[in-house]
């Protein structure tokens, strides 16, 4: 069987976050979390998978309107 | 008496001068001597006699009046605002951004006693802070010095003309007596040379570029490059625009050097001495900045003696003596606090001065 | 297997750049940046907006915003703004300022501005404390608040009680849009736990929108926008968010403080 495409993506330009985690406690299904590596600026930038503690993503957009860096630069759907 | 002929307050003069020479918004805070300014722009306010003048506003403060005319100037238009010394003051901070944002706008300060809050009589109070710039920062003003009411009528046309030439602030530097001064003033026909503000005015980024008008340049290099443009267009000031009347200075032994309503005063002694067979002339700048310098220098060469009479005590002295160097005799005649000098005290200060020569 | 195609649902904006921003970590100017952005896009205004750039956290907002930018001295916004839009009335011009550049050194320019209805947006990030130069007081800092100038405690009866921008101006005539919203998220409870919301960004969103439609109608517009300010507070990004939340608006309530247009009811 063929695996499930994701219905949604977040992008994140991982060097212009600066790890404050609105993201990550903002995101209802948990989709988001700071990773271990490193930006240039010494932060954990966040990062995205589809499939969350919660639930999948629904590009619901609120990682999008609370991101103050526009890290989280572009939600796409499946049209 | 020619149809084009008014009889005129200095301030008003300058009022209609102003709209003559195309205003198109002014924004300011009453002051006296200055006030009938804005009280002839409110009156005029409508007249379609001018139509450029578009929009008049008496601001709550001084503060908000040059921060105003900065707005209307960034939007490319004829923006001015008027004054006296305590208010010029207050207008330095909005000077010193202008300049560094490269904003033609025009400002009127009638100088009053000082400093403080002094008097309401005339003093060339404000010359230093004029011409050596009394705001933060490397720049300076184009500063021109009106002795009579026609020349208050001409020189916005001059004072608009050099601020959109060379993106600048220019100053016209007046004086409670020349402001209250009446005289006949005539306003001959007009065409204010087009200067193209597209290239930098902030008018709505539509198909191209945004223009971003400010002074903060956190980089030093890049500020310092900045700022030596800036210096280029200052010396192209200096070579091109200076502005002065002669007045028997040919064969003069002693030269008077004398600006606005003192200019006036010195003339007048200087044709009594002259009927008296001695040979005194006058030097009168009419931009103070930039200064005559190189003109005062070639007097100087010449083996002529000067005296400075100022309404102060002794600010444009600091530029002749700059000017003229060593070896020169450089006398000074002031008198300040709102306090005029007569014909009299000028001729008999140059007396004395012979009397030390010989 | 078939090629799946995705469509952008939320992405770059026209009238953001792509410079990378400045502000601390967590801080509301970067998302007050792109609800302003999304704003001008969304009324598809951008190429007769002109920003005037304050003196505070926001300075260097003309590197953000993709339209002309004047930047004025600390606290002269709003005359800025008013000079430029009295002789372009077609332009859209809006400041986004700081406490200490709307409520304390501008609040002349502020007031009058707001008094002769001329037709311009405000927007006011407060954050009770003075971000850019060190955490010294500010109009809005709390009683009892901890700054660099009230190292113990902010004393009402030397420095005043606390400013309040909106209820100041709802009692100004000319204004014809007052509105005061927050940019903390809100932690709430819910069936899941402890979660947070960002109701307060949705209804701030639609207050910057607000704004722009009522300069549009010729009415002079402002919006107070409560924020953080973690590094001077010295608190924790959520810690911040929570002190707006709990603390501050206690101070300052949110609400609608005048809409002569109505333009909330539409």
């Amino acid at each position: 069987m063929a695996a499930v495409q994701p219905r949604a993506n977040v992008a994140i330009l991982e060097e212009r976050c600066k790890a404050c985690e609105l993201c990550v406690v903002t995101c209802p299904q948990g989709n988001l979390k700071l990773s271990t590596r490193l930006n240039h600026a010494g932060f954990h930038p966040a990062e995205f998978s589809y499939r969350g503690t919660k639930g999948e993503c629904t590009a619901c957009g609120v990682c999008y309107w609370v991101c103050p860096d526009f890290a989280i630069s572009e939600i796409k759907v499946k049209t | 008496m020619g149809k084009n002929r008014v009889y005129l307050k200095g301030n008003e003069a300058i009022a209609y001068g102003a709209l003559e020479a195309g205003l198109n918004a002014y924004f300011a805070y009453p002051i006296t001597p200055s006030s009938e300014i804005p009280e002839t722009l409110a009156k005029e306010f409508g007249n379609k006699k001018y139509p450029e003048y578009k929009f008049f506003l008496q601001a709550a403060s001084e503060l908000e009046a040059i921060n105003m005319v900065i707005g209307a100037a960034s939007g490319g238009t004829r923006a001015m605002t008027a004054t006296s010394s305590p208010g010029f003051s207050l207008k330095q901070e909005g000077l010193s951004y202008a300049a560094c944002m490269e904003l033609p706008l025009l400002i009127v300060d009638i100088c009053r006693a000082g400093p403080g809050l002094g008097n309401l009589g005339p003093e060339q109070s404000d010359y230093f802070q004029g011409t050596k710039g009394g705001g933060h920062g490397n720049y300076r003003l184009i500063v021109l010095a009106p002795a009579t009411v026609q020349e208050m009528a001409l020189l916005p046309r001059v004072g608009f003309d050099l601020a959109f030439k060379y993106r600048n602030p220019t100053l016209i530097l007046g004086d409670a007596f020349t402001g209250q001064l009446k005289e006949d003033v005539e306003f001959p026909e007009f065409t204010p040379q087009h200067y193209d503000v597209s290239a930098w005015a902030t008018t709505g980024a539509k198909g191209r570029s945004p223009h971003i008008l400010n002074s903060l340049e956190l980089d030093f290099q890049k500020h310092f490059k900045h700022l030596g443009k800036i210096y280029e267009k200052y010396q192209q000031a200096q070579e091109k625009e200076v502005r002065f009347e002669e007045y028997h200075t040919e064969d003069a032994e002693t030269v008077i050097i004398a600006f606005g309503i003192a200019s006036r005063i010195a003339k007048g002694a200087v044709n009594k001495l002259r009927s008296k067979g001695m040979k005194i002339g006058l030097f009168r700048p009419i931009t103070l900045w930039p200064f005559p310098a190189p003109q005062l220098k070639a007097l100087a060469s010449q083996g002529k003696r000067f005296l400075v009479v100022e309404l102060n005590m002794g600010q444009m002295l600091e530029d002749v003596k700059l000017a003229v160097g060593d070896g020169v005799t450089v006398d000074f005649f002031g008198k300040w606090g709102g306090v005029v000098p007569t014909e009299a005290e000028i001729e008999g200060k140059v007396r004395r001065l012979e009397v030390i020569a010989i | 297997m078939t090629q799946v195609a995705y469509t952008v649902k939320l992405g770059k904006l026209d009238s953001i750049t792509e410079a990378p921003t400045h502000y601390c970590a967590g801080c509301e100017h970067g998302i007050l940046t792109r609800l302003i952005g999304a704003a001008i896009d969304d009324l598809g205004i951008r190429e007769k907006t002109v920003m005037i750039d304050s003196v505070g956290c926001s300075v260097l907002a003309f590197n953000y915003f993709n339209c002309d930018h004047i930047v004025a001295a600390h606290g002269r916004a709003p005359a800025v703004a008013a000079g430029l839009k009295r002789v372009h009335p077609e332009l859209m011009i809006f400041s986004v300022q700081g406490d200490g550049d709307a409520a304390s050194i501008g609040l002349l320019e502020l007031i009058y501005a707001a008094k002769r209805s001329t037709p311009i947006t405000i927007f006011l990030v407060n954050n009770a404390i003075y971000g850019m130069t060190g955490g010294q007081m500010a109009p809005t800092t709390l009683e009892g608040q901890v700054t660099t100038t009230t190292p113990f405690g902010r004393d009402v009866h030397m420095t005043g009680t606390e400013l309040d921008a909106s209820k100041l101006l709802s009692g100004i005539d000319g204004a014809a849009y007052v509105k005061r919203v927050s940019l903390a998220i809100q932690e709430i409870s819910s069936h899941r736990g402890s979660v947070y919301t960002i109701k307060n960004l949705l209804d701030a969103k639609k207050a910057v929108e607000n704004a722009f439609k009522v300069q549009a109608l010729g009415g002079f517009a402002f919006v107070e926008l409560l924020s953080t300010c973690s590094i001077n507070w010295k608190m924790s990004v959520l810690e911040a968010k929570r002190f707006v939340n709990e603390k501050v608006v206690k101070k300052f309530p949110l609400g609608l403080y005048r809409d002569t247009y109505g333009v909330e009811k539409q």
